[in-house]
């Protein structure tokens, strides 16, 4: 069964090029068959694959497909590995996906680029397979710019809105900082290290260099980089609340359960690389925290309910990368897992929202959506019950676990209490939106028709977002055995009674109006606060300021360009050489032989004066 | 003496030349174009079958005159087959065009022979013979459409200066012999270096730089390409220039004639003018098949680097770069001459640039392979011609041979703009609706097929084809040892 394991990836791949063979020609009630068949075809093969591996002795697994080129000392192969950690994701990707897929069957029926979408999606599910399963990172950066580039077609999916192409732009050319960092990473360390096999770099890593050596600093750093930027942390965090631009199911697949969390595999899986740099892995932790308190402040003050989606990703997203740095993979690995599950059910239940109503994403336009639109609503309370983490829900597990690893790391106390009131705020922003958009007199007319394919999808999420803690991957034989220490009393309570004191502040605030929101919002400072965390903390002007105008006022400035001149230069020499050596060709004999003759008494003159 | 197994080793060539025999002689019983085209294909098909039936013998030295190895057998089945491509493009060209067509298949039988000779050459006399054999086909080829005068200027051409370049040839070997008294590659070993025979070694090479259109004897190229009919021009530029390449190899190893600094400087430096001129030559061209006259010329100066290095990285690594680029150059030129070929209507060549405005629209298989060819010439990944470029990279920096790399990675700039121009000429909308002719030319879409797959295929995996060119180029010794 295990030989199978190359088919996985391959389904996408042809339901990819299928649908686009087909160039939109394709009666459209095959394509749902061909678009989420394809997937949930591999989904059927990974869990096969996935029950054999888990029955054996949990060795890894590889399978070489081909070599492309090997010459000299660099071979290159496509082939693939397979342990708990990549398998975990190829469950993520795969289950996770085609239930993402038959819901975009209903959620996309009456869109005209119904096949072209399907397409993308199998490219996508075909890129992302390939990032997880690789076996050589020049493999894995394949499948990573994969996804990078389907990110950007979904995002600017509309793109008859030319603020949809903005968006996606904006996605493709921020990732492309942190990748081109990851490049250079994977550079030095096949200079360094002459291999870049996983296994074989990660175990020739820990013989060349000893722990804390600055060139182990330095490559994690730059693998750090493309971590941060895909997975949309501090500082190149701003390009993801605006790829909610593209529709909601691609925010669902990509943008919360599989793509956004590549930059969290990336260091899972080269952990050993991270662990010889102790000081990178403080950074990582530190990266984790400060993003995941800056995503919560701003989550409370958005309106648009992706965006308030979002950030809560980018937050918990923080909270793996925290656990990360703390060195507490499994754990980190684990809230990857679950969060798919919530978050991806969160986004298809906002999905539902928009789809019955009219397109809106405003949640002060919404309320008391409750009765109307009951599976979005039910679906809602679990995925925000998840999100909030409160007990028993998959996400209380996963995020108990973290802060537990955190409160035992050097600097722990500090990485714990930023997790703890992280899960405050999540708390808050989450229960905020249920309330405002579910309770409260209702505005406006809407109902709820989703459709077999868009309810079962939402039901099945809803059942992993609530049971998923119970089950985890053994992912002790990929990674050093650490087990969560204990909180001890206090610190115990505090962690578990956070996500409730955050709920009950909604409730106060948002349900019960109690203390009117409002009341804090209106003061001077309040309005102040509330409009810098509305605008993400800043970060969109601060780029423009310190980036974009530095750069438009030199492109302005430099509109003759002196850098073109170069190359207008080099056209024109071009240019001069082709009409020059085109006019030695006369088409006359006479001159044809001369020339030959004249070649020929040049090299034997060079013969002679040698 | 020749034995029984010396024989059967040169099965490859001696059915050939039954086959040109029994076409001749069916062509004189019964006239008829679809007979000859059969014939011709069977029997170079049963010439390939022979091939790895004689594998296992070699290699083998046959008289001083001939070395059969798996050097010379690989190229035989990449030039056999690239005469069969030829001969199914002749059949779809010369079915719709007026005048007698038959003798064609002869002609490509006795060029492919001349080319199996070359690559079996290990002397002077069979250098020559195999030359001249394949020389005087591909005149008679090139000027095959009697009527036609650019055919025949072409021809002319080509005859006047092949027969200069044989002229320096034959007084150069002749240098070569006064000084060293043999003829024999093997027996040279180490011994040109004085000064008689440096001139002739010189000469020697200006004959092969004609034969491979490198600068500065490359005048003739364009013009030649033009004038000869689209699946000659095919023909000539593979299996010509291929042969020639492979015998300037073994000629350079076994006579140790690349050790000699003037000739390896004198190598390298028609090289990276061949790459630069070529490329420049094609830059602004309308007419397609110069585009592509100009640009083989930039290829074989990217191909000397194999020879150039053999020096340093030693013969099997160039042998194998340039057995790589070689299959790869065959592949993608067959393919855009055989796109030439359909595409011309029967009253002419669709050569202009602007036969081709808009195929991707009204015909779009042909726009495909065209364009998946020259992609792959100008060196994109994931095609043959990438891989091709990658060996000789790979040759070329292992030998530490900085400037003809230089050059190599300047010329495939100035390609990438004169083949990305055809493919934008392409995918523009077209100007009319173009009738497309009557004739479903079967045959060559099949062979377009095969050499689309051969084209990926050789870029996606390439390792097997690898494995089978493994050429493992014969040492000097075995020959020694017989003296």
């Amino acid at each position: 069964m295990l030989n199978y394991l190359g088919l996985i990836p391959l389904f996408p791949l042809i339901g990819f090029l299928i649908l686009v063979a087909s160039q939109g020609n394709m009666p459209r009630r095959w394509v749902p068959w061909i678009g989420a068949g394809s997937v949930g075809l591999s989904a059927v093969l990974a869990a096969l694959v996935g029950i054999e591996f888990l029955s054996g002795s949990l060795e890894p697994y590889r399978q070489t497909l081909w070599t492309w080129m090997r010459v000299g000392h660099f071979a290159s192969g496509f082939s693939l590995y397979l342990d708990a950690l990549s398998l975990n994701m190829m469950f993520v990707v795969t289950g996770v996906g085609f239930l993402i897929h038959v819901y975009s069957v209903g959620f996309m029926a009456d869109d005209a680029g119904y096949a072209r979408f399907f397409a993308y999606m199998n490219l996508f599910v075909f890129a992302m397979l390939v990032l997880v399963l690789a076996d050589n990172l020049v493999l894995l950066y394949l499948g990573w710019e994969g996804v990078g580039l389907c990110s950007y077609l979904l995002i600017g999916f509309w793109y008859e809105n030319p603020e949809n192409g903005a968006a996606a732009r904006k996605a493709f050319v921020m990732t492309r900082v942190g990748d081109t960092a990851m490049a250079i990473g994977l550079f030095l360390l096949f200079a360094r290290l002459g291999t870049l096999d996983i296994q074989a770099l990660l175990n020739r890593a820990s013989a060349a260099w000893p722990v804390g050596s600055g060139m182990a600093a330095l490559a994690a750093l730059l693998l750090l980089g493309g971590a941060v930027g895909k997975s949309a942390q501090l500082p190149l965090q701003t390009w993801l609340p605006d790829a909610m631009a593209g529709p909601t199911p691609i925010s669902a697949l990509i943008h919360a359960a599989t793509m956004v969390t590549a930059g969290v595999y990336l260091i899972a899986r080269t952990h050993t690389l991270f662990e010889l740099a102790p000081a990178v892995l403080q950074l990582v932790a530190a990266v984790g925290a400060v993003t995941l308190l800056i995503a919560g402040f701003t989550a409370l003050t958005q309106r648009d309910i992706k965006r308030i989606l979002a950030y809560s990703t980018i937050s918990q997203i923080g909270y793996m990368f925290l656990a990360l740095g703390v060195t507490a993979f499994s754990s980190a690995i684990f809230h990857l897992t679950t969060h798919a599950y919530f978050k991806a059910l969160l986004f298809l239940a906002a999905g539902a929202v928009i789809h019955s109503y009219h397109h809106e994403h405003d949640i002060f336009r919404m309320g008391g959506l409750r009765k109307r639109l009951p599976i979005a609503f039910w679906s809602f309370v679990i995925g925000s019950a998840a999100l909030t983490a409160l007990p028993f829900t998959s996400g209380y597990f996963s995020k108990h676990e973290i802060l537990a690893s955190a409160f035992h790391a050097e600097n722990g106390f500090w990485f714990w209490a930023a997790g703890t009131l992280g899960a405050l705020l999540t708390g808050i922003y989450s229960f905020r939106l249920v309330f405002i958009a579910f309770f409260g007199p209702e505005n406006e007319r809407a109902s709820e028709h989703l459709g077999f394919a868009m309810s079962v999808p939402l039901i099945l999420l809803g059942a992993l977002a609530l049971l998923g803690g119970f089950v985890s991957m053994p992912l002790g034989s990929v990674f050093p055995r650490s087990e969560p220490g204990e909180l001890g009393l206090i610190a115990g309570i505090f962690t578990d009674l956070a996500p409730l004191v955050g709920v009950g502040i909604a409730v106060l605030l948002y349900l019960l109006r109690t203390y009117p929101v409002e009341a804090l919002t209106e003061t001077r400072w309040g309005d102040m606060l509330h409009r810098f965390w509305f605008s993400g903390w800043g970060f969109d002007w601060l780029y423009g300021k310190l980036l974009v105008n530095p750069f438009r006022w030199l492109a302005a400035v430099n509109s003759s360009d002196i850098a073109d001149d170069i190359y207008r230069g080099i056209a024109a020499a071009s240019q001069y050489a082709h009409r020059a050596f085109a006019a030695t060709q006369t088409g006359q004999l006479r001159w044809y032989v001369a020339a030959f003759t004249g070649g020929t008494v040049l090299a034997i003159a060079l013969g002679i004066l040698s | 003496m020749i034995t029984t197994t010396d024989l059967l080793a040169l099965l490859p060539l001696i059915v050939l030349s039954a086959v040109a025999v029994i076409v001749m002689l069916a062509i004189a019983v019964h006239r008829n174009h679809r007979l000859a085209f059969l014939l011709t294909v069977a029997g170079i098909l049963i010439s390939l079958i022979t091939v790895p039936l004689v594998s296992d013998l070699v290699p083998r030295l046959i008289t001083p005159l001939v070395l059969v190895d798996r050097y010379a057998l690989v190229f035989t089945v990449m030039a056999y087959a690239a005469g069969l491509v030829a001969a199914v493009l002749c059949w779809e060209y010369f079915r719709v065009r007026e005048g007698h067509q038959e003798e064609v298949y002869l002609l490509i039988l006795t060029a492919l022979l001349g080319a199996g000779v070359l690559a079996a050459a290990h002397h002077f006399a069979s250098f020559f013979l195999g030359l001249e054999i394949l020389s005087v086909s591909l005149f008679a080829l090139i000027a095959y459409p009697l009527r036609e005068i650019r055919a025949l200027e072409a021809g002319i051409k080509y005859l006047v200066l092949s027969g200069v370049a044989s002229a320096f040839l034959l007084f150069g070997m002749a240098l070569v012999y006064a000084e060293t008294g043999t003829m024999e590659f093997a027996v040279l070993g180490g011994r040109p270096g004085t000064f008689p025979s440096v001139i002739g070694t010189i000469l020697i090479l200006v004959a092969v730089g004609f034969k491979l259109s490198l600068v500065p004897f490359h005048l003739w190229t364009a013009d030649v390409y033009q004038g000869a009919p689209a699946p000659i021009t095919a023909l000539l530029a593979t299996v010509s220039k291929g042969s020639v390449f492979i015998l300037l190899l073994r000629y350079g190893l076994e006579s140790g004639v690349f050790r000699v600094p003037v000739v390896s400087v004198l190598l390298a430096l028609i090289a990276v003018v061949s790459m630069l001129v070529g490329n420049f030559l094609a830059l602004r061209q309308n007419n397609v098949k110069r585009i592509l006259a100009y640009s083989s010329i930039g290829h074989m100066g990217y191909l000397l680097v194999a020879p150039v290095a053999a020096n340093v990285v030693g013969g099997n690594l160039a042998a194998e770069a340039l057995l790589v680029y070689l299959a790869a150059y065959f592949a993608m030129t067959l393919a855009a001459f055989g796109v030439v070929t359909v595409m011309s209507p029967a009253d002419r060549e669709a050569e202009e640039l602007d036969d081709y405005t808009g195929l991707f629209w009204t015909r779009p298989w042909l726009a495909t392979v065209f364009s998946v060819a020259l992609l792959s010439l100008a060196g994109i990944p994931l095609t043959a011609g990438f891989i091709g470029k990658f060996y000789l990279f790979a040759a070329g920096s292992q030998g530490a041979l900085w400037m003809l790399l230089g050059a190599l990675i300047i010329g495939s700039g100035l390609g990438l703009y004169y083949y990305i121009r055809i493919v934008f000429q392409m995918a523009q909308a077209p100007a009319a609706l173009q009738a497309r002719p009557e004739a479903r030319p079967v045959g060559a879409h099949l062979v377009l097929a095969i050499l689309l797959l051969l084209i990926f295929g050789l870029g996606v995996y390439p390792a097997p084809f690898i494995d089978l060119l493994h050429p493992e180029i014969n040492v000097p010794k075995q020959s020694a040892a017989q003296q």
